[in-house]
């Protein structure tokens, strides 16, 4: 088993203790350059455009197995379907003849309110492409990049629900980070009561923080989203509420979630435009003058 | 113990090889797989480092673990410098007694890699919780027993194209 080891006679570059050296000082400092500054998104953008063809050309086997596999479908599950769709068609229809109704009529009220209003326009069909291998990352990449005019912090919905937001937008790609990835918060309205809430990830689920212990939120409440920070168009299913524990001497409940959309499940997600601008914040009220006098006897104590 | 095993005489190993085997591994990481077999499926590029590294030393150093390293940061989506980090540390730590891994018979080399790929995700694991990440959960070490377990049938398949064939 021992082959090719033959020992080094002469003493050839640096000794291994200083190369661990190296190497570890200058991966800590693309660590927290990464994390910290994304000082390496330039890089990231360039590596990513060269392992594209690659990720293609891996992916290719997978698809062409899947379009074998739709081929091959037999006729009474396509005749099944066929008959499931129609009935769910005529059930939607009703109901979309009710929302067109609705929706002119809250268009109505919204321009007499001169409020800006969000008209429904396309998005960009995206494919996941990967899942990062990375089990602490909460993130897919998916085949739009800045070709089909994506830009960061464009919010991410599959057919039913909220999935995350675009964080990276490189050439070919872009990375969606989903909402149960830690630094993820959407802000959420409970669609029975009208309560206002965040909803953070925690790495792997949801929950709402920071809500009072007596608030009235319940099991099975569906959070959508409130469109009210500018980056999420109103009224997209974010979440339903599993459980509530209101743990006593807490001063806020524990609202445990569970997302709406196939958040890991997904093949095919829609990447929602870009909203209208929002009006410009109010300019913030003048900061009162601060007792000078009395900070600095404190330093001085 | 291997010394009451017959030594082979090999082929010299050739570069091209041991990038072949890389390439197989990085083209491994970026497979669509499903979600749920992330979670027992082995670091391929992690344990092909240890492969060369105990029996190639003069190939694969503690620099070539570091820049296959960022490699593997960058196509699995991870931060940079994350695998570079783990993958230079385990590597100086097979450096320090490669004479003696290579004496190792299979079960024993096993074991050591187990304990090398523990502390490659316990790295990794530390540098992100460091960094402001969530804990993931035990099951993220459950993929150094899994490449353990592979380790002998690596080493043979590794092996094959180098045997004299003469039948």
């Amino acid at each position: 088993m021992n082959f090719a080891n033959t020992p080094r006679f002469s003493n050839q570059g640096l000794r291994p203790g200083s190369q661990l050296l190296l190497c570890t000082l200058t991966s800590l400092a693309l660590l927290v350059g990464d994390s910290q500054f994304g000082l390496m998104d330039r890089t990231r953008d360039a590596l990513s455009v060269v392992l594209y063809p690659i990720q293609r050309a891996v992916n290719m086997p997978m698809a062409a197995a899947a379009h074998i596999g739709e081929f091959f479908i037999t006729q009474t599950a396509l005749k099944q379907e066929n008959a499931a769709l129609r009935s769910r068609e005529l059930a939607q229809s009703a109901r979309l003849a009710r929302l067109t109704s609705l929706e002119q009529e809250v268009q109505q009220l919204k321009a007499l309110n001169s409020l800006r209003t969000d008209s429904l326009r396309a998005g960009q069909l995206g494919e996941v492409l990967y899942t990062a291998r990375d089990p602490f990352s909460y993130k897919i990449i998916i085949d739009k990049g800045l070709d089909a005019g994506l830009a960061a912090g464009l919010p991410v919905v599959d057919e039913r629900g909220l999935v995350g937001q675009v964080t990276r937008v490189q050439p070919l790609t872009a990375e969606v980070t989903l909402i149960i990835d830690k630094n993820q918060m959407v802000p959420v309205v409970n669609q029975r009561t009208g309560q206002r809430s965040l909803l953070y990830g925690y790495g792997g689920g949801v929950e709402v923080r920071y809500l009072p212990a007596a608030a009235d939120i319940q099991q099975g409440d569906l959070l959508v989203t409130s469109g009210i920070d500018g980056l999420y168009s109103e009224g997209i299913p974010v979440a339903r509420v599993t459980r509530v524990d209101r743990p006593a001497g807490a001063s806020f409940a524990r609202v445990l979630c569970q997302s709406i959309a196939g958040v890991q499940s997904s093949r095919y997600m829609l990447v929602l435009p870009p909203r209208a601008a929002m009006p410009p914040r109010p300019a913030p009220a003048p900061q009162p003058a601060k007792p000078k006098k009395k900070k600095d006897t404190e330093d001085e104590g | 113990m291997s010394y009451d095993r017959p030594q082979e005489l090999l082929k010299p190993v050739k570069r091209r090889f041991i990038t072949l085997t890389f390439a197989l591994a990085l083209m491994m990481e970026l497979l669509p797989l499903p979600v749920g077999s992330t979670r027992w499926l082995p670091d391929f590029v992690g344990l092909l480092i240890l492969y060369w590294a105990i029996n190639q030393p003069r190939r694969i150093g503690i620099g070539m673990g570091f820049l296959i390293g960022l490699v593997v940061d960058v196509s699995t989506n991870s931060l940079f410098g994350q695998h570079a980090l783990a993958y230079s540390v385990t590597t100086y730590l097979v450096m320090l007694r490669q004479r003696q891994l290579v004496m190792f018979n299979l079960g024993q080399q096993a074991l050591v890699v187990l304990t090398l790929m523990l502390a490659n995700q316990l790295i990794m694991a530390l540098a992100r919780l460091a960094l402001g990440s969530a804990f993931v959960g035990a099951g993220y070490f459950l993929p150094p027993l899994m490449g353990a377990l592979l380790w002998p049938l690596l080493t043979k398949l590794l092996l094959l194209p180098y045997r004299h064939h003469t039948l």
